[in-house]
């Protein structure tokens, strides 16, 4: 078999921590935004937020957002570019003062049609199921413009080289069997200049909060996941991934060996979530 | 920190790349305000500023041994003075530094190399202005030491050197009320004081001031008055080419003159009165 892997806590060989992972996700992909929502208590969609706050993008970006399954960025960075682009439009008009009326309304007619600002997000992940709850949720939600959805696996990216402006992974890294793999891939997708971001569990460092937030972990969510997804392994195997995970600065010196500069984190909420960022210059 | 343990190995591949391929294309418009930065430019960049110039001599071979490369602090150097031509449209802001990046070849991400309010863009052209304002007089200087030209009277000197500084910020006057409520920032406060204080400096070191007492101090302050309140005056200006402003400069620093020499001769009169004193007091003695 292969060189000795840790799934949770068990110890798997490469390959059988691959298809592990598959199946948690087959499993848990219908009710993955109930369950986020229950075990971090909606403070997950606030993470999200910052994350989009941290990158700021402007319109024309091209965003990848790898294992992003079930939307969550891609939907809050076609809000916000949408909104960018809303005020660049309202600043436009204002200079526009000068114009005839046919002028103005031509260039409106024009923007009109270019409220992304020529922004596009592309959803990559190795989950099938993932991939069909995420694109429900875009219909449902009514996201069209600007988005597309790839089966793909992120040690192993089916795009170019220098692609994309921003790469994000959220919540996801953590199930990459090869991390290191994934961020050379993550380098080479990315333009220069690119941005590389990660939102993920971390660890934390004080101790008080360390033995809560434990106690809540290994009491309470494998409990949710089998009261509201039927489903106790999978979370199980969740709480155990967190443990496993590299702290804050393991994983920044693995972004660095990756090639990217400017590598740094920040920590929310303690430590219990940290976003890594680092640019390919 | 990681990173400076082994600057010359980790050159920055993909700007050195992205460098590389720009010297094939027709020069950049800002290229010749890049040629200012480098006081000293390592060998490597000399076919950057000299766009018909030969090509730089690299193996190719992922860049390790391309001898074009720079730190990040030149890049982003690059960078923001490349922002500088979108600020009269987008204003101090990341846009602005995403539409410079563009310019260069980069992502748009790479803004987010910079705050999102702007500082380091304004501070950097702060100092950049500075810069040049310091070349400037040292050329003046170097006229009047070769005999080529007639040293200016002191007035005459602070107008025009203080005039210069402020006619830089002519090209970007509409956004300049912005950039000075980001400077007044308790972040960015010790840097924009900074900047102030060593350019009035500057100016008074060109001007030929020596003084090693409590003038020193008060030289520098009614400089810095001077220079902030015509400032604020420009601002508001709408005569044509800022005549109005210059005007207000001209009689502020007349004020100074005449402070001075008010002051000078308050000085020689209290000594005058102090003597007269010390005679009566000597003769009623007697």
């Amino acid at each position: 078999a292969g060189p000795e892997m840790h799934f949770g806590f068990q110890s798997v060989t490469e390959e059988e921590r691959r298809e592990k992972i598959y199946q948690v996700f087959e499993t848990v992909a219908k009710k993955y935004d109930v369950m986020n929502d229950s075990m971090t208590l909606g403070i997950h969609r606030v993470w999200k937020d910052i994350l989009m706050h941290k990158m700021n993008p402007c319109p024309g970006t091209l965003l990848l957002d790898v294992a992003g399954g079930t939307g969550d960025i891609a939907f809050r960075f076609i809000n916000y570019v949408r909104s960018v682009r809303q005020r660049q439009l309202q600043r436009k008009l204002k200079h526009h003062q000068n114009l005839s009326w046919q002028e103005i309304f031509e260039s409106y007619q024009k923007d009109k049609f270019n409220s992304l600002g020529d922004s596009q997000v592309v959803v990559c992940d190795i989950n099938r199921e993932m991939l069909k709850v995420g694109k429900q949720k875009a219909q449902h939600l009514g996201y069209s413009e600007g988005l597309s959805w790839v089966l793909g696996n992120a040690e192993e990216l089916p795009f170019d080289d220098d692609r994309f402006d921003v790469y994000t992974i959220a919540f996801g890294i953590r199930n990459v069997t090869r991390i290191d793999l994934a961020l050379q891939e993550a380098y080479r997708v990315l333009k220069p200049g690119g941005r590389f971001l990660c939102l993920e569990f971390s660890h934390v460092s004080n101790p008080l909060l360390s033995r809560l937030y434990d106690l809540y972990s290994f009491q309470v969510i494998p409990v949710l996941g089998e009261v509201i997804a039927g489903d106790w392994k999978s979370y199980q195997y969740l709480v155990e991934s967190i443990r496993q995970f590299p702290p804050q600065e393991e994983l920044k010196a693995m972004i660095e060996d990756a090639g990217f500069f400017k590598v740094d984190y920040e920590n929310l909420n303690f430590g219990i979530v940290a976003i890594h960022s680092g640019f390919k210059l | 920190v990681r990173c400076q343990q082994y600057p010359p190995l980790r050159a920055l591949q993909a700007s050195a790349a992205l460098r590389r391929a720009s010297d094939e294309h027709k020069k950049e418009p800002w290229a010749s305000s890049s040629q200012q930065h480098f006081d000293s430019p390592p060998a490597g960049h000399q076919p950057e500023q000299k766009p018909q110039g030969p090509h730089p001599s690299y193996t190719g071979q992922g860049g390790q041994e391309s001898e074009d490369y720079e730190s990040e602090e030149q890049l982003q150097h690059r960078i923001l003075t490349a922002a500088l031509e979108f600020v009269p449209e987008h204003g101090w802001t990341a846009e602005a530094i995403a539409e410079g990046a563009k310019t260069l070849g980069l992502s748009v991400a790479a803004a987010g190399l910079f705050h999102s309010d702007g500082s380091e863009l304004i501070l950097h052209f702060v100092s950049e202005c500075n810069r040049k304002l310091s070349e400037l007089l040292k050329k003046e200087q170097k006229l009047v030491q070769l005999g080529e030209a007639e040293k200016k009277p002191i007035d005459e000197f602070l107008r025009d050197a203080v005039e210069a500084r402020l006619r830089m910020l002519i090209p970007y006057i509409e956004k300049w009320p912005q950039a000075l409520s980001v400077l007044l920032l308790p972040r960015n406060i010790p840097s924009s004081l900074n900047l102030l204080t060593s350019m009035i400096d500057d100016i008074w070191h060109y001007a030929g001031d020596q003084s090693t007492d409590f003038n020193w101090y008060t030289r520098r302050a009614v400089l810095t008055g001077i220079y902030n309140t015509t400032e604020l005056v420009m601002l508001q200006d709408s005569s044509p080419g800022f005549e109005d402003t210059w005007r207000f400069l001209g009689n502020r620093v007349a004020d100074a003159m005449t402070m001075s020499n008010t002051a000078t001769q308050v000085q020689s009169t209290g000594e005058a009165v102090v003597q007269g004193l010390m005679g009566a007091a000597v003769t009623v003695s007697n």
